[in-house]
């Protein structure tokens, strides 16, 4: 299916932009090999099983219950347009081994980005530092870890050479210019990052991985009568390359500046408490912060959340279901496996209105007597694991979309949504509306822009009160979840919800 | 200067330079830090590590690119070099990168900027516990049984820097950072948990207050707000505290870089010269304080640091300007990014201020928002105290305001005596008049 794709993009490009991906035809797309295939810390690094067990012993010098070696190497790319031309490109390559003893809930962490024995058993000294008890063994096999595969990769996308990806991003430049005269600027990039993933712990698990993730953006500004608005927009996710199809390349560019040119019609948002309807897909942020947040097990068992004591309970109506998927096929937030060897899943968190499920890592599975839940998650080598969404959205209901804001009367209608943030004792949430509408008497009208909505987790989701048919998952390569000063890829979907009422933060009193 | 560091950057520049480049600048970053937390009187994480990280920016035939990378191996290191060569020649040219005029590094200030603490090195592990021991104990003492969790937190940092450019930039900066303080949760009403936090951060150790008393502040500012409650959505007068006023500042700062400007994402576009808030608002940029969290005697460019005003009593005086933009602009560069951000402070207390204000809102912190640099349109979520006549009412939550920052600075009426000291911004807390503040 993808190497279909990739035939009908070369066929239907621009002359430029065959010419030169035609040109490096070969290299990129030559060696169709697993791209996957494993061993790779062996290989490259010289990472053996027996090194493993010998560094996991020294992180368990000290007694502790558990520990893990998690290798990563990541190659990430950045190729970016400014002023019509393609005149700059970024590249990091981070390689290293984050070692952890967990001990209870107690955990000792060290890493180094020299892959060989002496500086792997120095940090792992660091992190058996944590217990101070009787040696632990390792198990005295690594079992290695299969599991479906949610991003398969036909070409690795370090392969693909930098000829490839120049037409693309200027593709994106010529076609937003093309697309209206008052386009006065535009930046565009492509990003794509290769993650290998090596996950071996003492209980015996050995998991490796290729994560791949990668976005074709566009930011636009335009000019009209002396005003100015920016607007931006990506398309992406765990993709291959091949994904990039002239079809990608003209909905990113119309997507961008259609939003930018409606911002000149924006009016000025209202402000106080009222129904707020949100659009399909990247609105499923809402959830991220009201719910999801809260729901990572880790504040729960230490009480810190607003929902440590709400399992069981019926928090929504039956028709709301919420879950934290790592299994949907190429989304941002999706994993094989987790960043200790837990494989990806669905979670339910609220089952038809009732609170079912923590998102757990090792040590809060343990604290609870539950299984793993795939959700324990770091942001790379340097960080050690915290529970993590993934994938968070609501499942589709049965309303018609068009009933839903009629039934609103009065609110807005949120569109698209920039950044939100949680205050999770309280539930407290907040989230950035870049782009929304009025609805009057039932109906959309006038664009509005940059405003902050409010609410409370909990209260918010009593208050939804119809779900409709049109689900949606983002279609962005570049969503990022923050916790704890780590950022990990994370996605987001929703289809039409009402809220009965939140308190929008406009400017209009 | 870091001998091994200066060779490896300086052997860098000249594979680069052999493997084809025209110019080249190296940075190298090497930090050593350790981080404790506690929660229930007994270490919860211990992470200690080091880190060292080589960046490239290459100038090859008029294009240009930027590598990084932490293999340091020799043999991937001289891959890498060639590999970016060759990568960068297929970029378009831009005739507007070069390394900047070398008259530019000139002038770098040789003074003891008082950011590498001489008594880090006798640091103790014991003591690092302690410090985060008595953090903790200071929390739970001042939060008492309402007190459901509590983490304290430590973390030490030594890092050290190399920036060498092959037209003669030669420069190095070594620093250390502590931050301490603790995030305690406490149990209000049904199921909400208020938190309140507070990180302090310094260059020196002695810079930091005392253990128990940054744990006693997070506490404060937990209980601080028990009982939270939104009100009716109104126009009032609003304190915003000295620790959450950087937040509001970056509105402003994004619209000062020469990239938005040069890119017309600016609302501050055209603005300079021109008054852009009220004459209570100076802003200055200081790379060279003493003392300071964004200290140091020279920039990403490897320009020699410079004091600046950046906003003179509501007048836009400059823009930060790194070479790159300067060219495009066709103007002088300034810096490219903020360091020290300071506003003087005024003559009266928070406490003082409050007496004669009526009914207002003391923001102690955000939530969510953004803003929007090319319009100036901000809107961002809001808690903090109601007080009336100088007093506390009630705790609010869930309520925001929104304005343009161009209105928004206007508003501002007086900046209190109390600079917050232990962050980069040394920002006192500011008084905004007829706010529209929305909630229920």
């Amino acid at each position: 299916m993808d190497s279909i794709t990739r035939r009908s993009f070369l066929k239907t490009s621009a002359t430029a932009v065959a010419a030169a991906v035609a040109a490096s035809f070969p290299r990129a797309f030559g060696d169709l090999a697993d791209a996957a295939t494993p061993g790779y810390f062996e290989r490259e690094f010289g990472v053996t099983d027996a090194l493993c067990r010998r560094v996991l012993a020294q992180a368990l010098s000290k007694g502790g219950d558990y520990a893990d070696l998690y290798f990563e190497h990541t190659v990430a790319n950045y190729v970016i347009l400014e002023d019509g031309k393609v005149n700059r490109a970024y590249c990091d390559v981070g390689l290293g081994v984050g070692i952890r003893t967990v001990k209870g809930d107690q955990v000792g962490y060290g890493f180094t980005q020299e892959l060989s024995e002496k500086p792997m058993m120095a940090a792992a000294g660091t992190a058996a530092s944590i217990a101070d008890g009787l040696a632990g063994t390792p198990a005295s096999r690594f079992t290695e870890l299969k599991t479906e595969n949610y991003y398969p990769l036909k070409t690795l996308l370090t392969s693909i050479p930098l000829e490839s990806k120049l037409p693309l991003v200027q593709a994106v430049n010529d076609r937003c210019f093309s697309l209206s005269p008052l386009v006065v600027k535009v930046s565009a990039q492509f990003h794509d990052e290769q993650k290998r993933v090596l996950v071996v712990a003492s209980d015996g698990v050995r998991a490796e991985d290729l994560r791949p993730k990668n976005y074709l953006y566009a930011g636009v500004v335009a000019e009209k009568d002396g005003r100015r608005e920016r607007y931006s927009w990506n398309l992406g996710g765990r993709q291959e390359f091949a994904y990039y199809t002239p079809e990608v390349v003209d909905e990113v560019a119309k997507e961008a500046v259609g939003r930018t040119l409606v911002l000149f019609d924006a009016v000025q948002p209202p402000a106080g408490e009222m129904p707020v309807v949100l659009g399909p897909g990247v609105t499923g942020v809402l959830l991220h912060e009201a719910i999801g947040h809260g729901m990572e097990a880790d504040f729960n068992r230490k009480k810190m959340s607003t929902y440590a004591t709400m399992i069981g309970e019926k928090v929504a109506e039956p028709f709301v279901t919420i879950v934290d998927d790592g299994t949907v096929p190429r989304r941002s937030g999706s994993l094989n496996f987790d960043d200790e060897g837990t494989p990806g899943q669905r979670t339910v968190l609220v089952d038809n209105g009732i609170l079912t499920s923590y998102m757990h890592d090792k040590i809060s599975a343990r604290f609870y007597g539950v299984a793993p839940t795939g959700n324990g998650r770091r942001q790379s080598y340097q960080h050690f694991v915290q529970p993590r969404m993934r994938n968070t959205y609501m499942t589709a209901g049965t309303a018609k979309p068009a009933d839903v804001i009629k039934t609103a009367g009065n609110g807005i209608y949120v569109q698209d949504v920039s950044n939100g943030e949680v205050r999770i004792g309280e539930g407290d949430f907040a989230f950035y509306v870049s782009q929304g509408r009025l609805i009057e008497n039932g109906a959309l009208t006038a664009p509005i822009k940059d405003v902050n909505i409010m609410g409370n987790g909990p209260k918010m989701l009593q208050n939804v009160s119809m779900v409709a048919d049109d689900f949606a998952f983002d279609h962005s390569g570049a969503g990022y979840c923050g916790k704890g000063g780590q950022a990990v890829p994370a996605g987001f979907g929703q289809p039409t919800v009402l809220i009965k009422a939140l308190t929008v933060g406009g400017v209009k009193a | 200067m870091n001998k091994e560091m200066r060779d490896l950057a300086a052997s860098s520049i000249k594979t680069a330079l052999s493997a084809g480049a025209d110019a080249c600048r190296a940075g190298i970053d090497s930090q050593r830090f350790v981080q404790i937390s506690y929660r229930q009187r007994k270490a919860e994480t211990i992470k200690e590590a080091s880190t060292k990280g080589l960046s490239l920016e290459l100038f090859v035939d008029g294009r240009y690119s930027v590598q990084s990378t932490s293999d340091l191996r020799k043999d991937a290191l001289k891959e890498f070099s060639r590999t970016s060569v060759a990568m960068t020649r297929l970029l378009a040219e831009d005739p507007f990168r070069t390394l900047p005029d070398p008259k530019y590094y000139e002038g770098r200030s040789e003074a003891d900027l008082k950011i590498l603490d001489p008594g880090y090195a006798g640091f103790t592990a014991q003591q690092r516990h302690d410090v985060v021991r008595g953090v903790e104990e200071g929390c739970l003492a001042a939060a008492g049984e309402k007190a459901i969790a509590v983490i304290a937190l430590g973390q030490d940092t030594r890092a050290e820097s190399v920036l060498m450019a092959s037209n003669g930039l030669e420069a190095y900066s070594a620093a250390t950072g502590y931050v301490a303080g603790a995030r305690c949760t406490v149990q209000d009403e049904g199921d909400r948990r208020p938190a309140g936090f507070n990180y302090q951060a310094a260059a020196y150790r002695k810079g930091l207050p005392a253990p128990e008393e940054m744990g006693k502040s997070a506490a404060d500012r937990a209980l601080a707000m028990l009982g939270a409650k939104k009100i009716e959505t109104a126009t009032l007068p609003i304190i915003v505290e000295n620790q959450a006023v950087p937040n509001l500042l970056s509105g402003l700062l994004d619209a000062m870089t020469g990239r938005s400007i040069q890119q017309k994402q600016s609302f501050l576009l055209d603005k300079k010269g021109q008054k852009i808030a009220s004459e209570k608002l100076t802003l200055i940029d200081d790379p060279l304080m003493p003392g300071g969290l964004g200290t140091q005697a020279f920039d990403a460019d490897g320009m020699a640091a410079k004091k600046r005003t950046m906003i003179d009593a509501g007048v836009l005086n400059d823009y930060y300007i790194n070479w790159y933009y300067s060219r495009k602009l066709g103007c002088e560069p300034t810096t490219g990014s903020p360091s020290n951000l300071i506003i003087p402070p005024g003559t009266r207390s928070v406490a003082e201020i409050m007496k004669n204000l009526g009914k207002g809102i003391f923001v102690t912190g955000f939530i969510g928002g953004n803003s929007n640099s090319t319009t100036g349109d901000a809107s961002i979520g809001i808690f903090g105290q109601l007080f009336e006549n100088g007093r506390v009412v009630h705790a609010v939550s869930e309520m925001n305001i929104a304005d343009n920052h161009l209105k928004f600075w206007q508003r501002l009426t007086e900046v209190a005596n109390d600079p917050w000291i232990y962050d980069s911004n040394r920002t006192p807390s500011l008084v905004f008049a007829d706010v529209v503040v929305s909630g229920a």
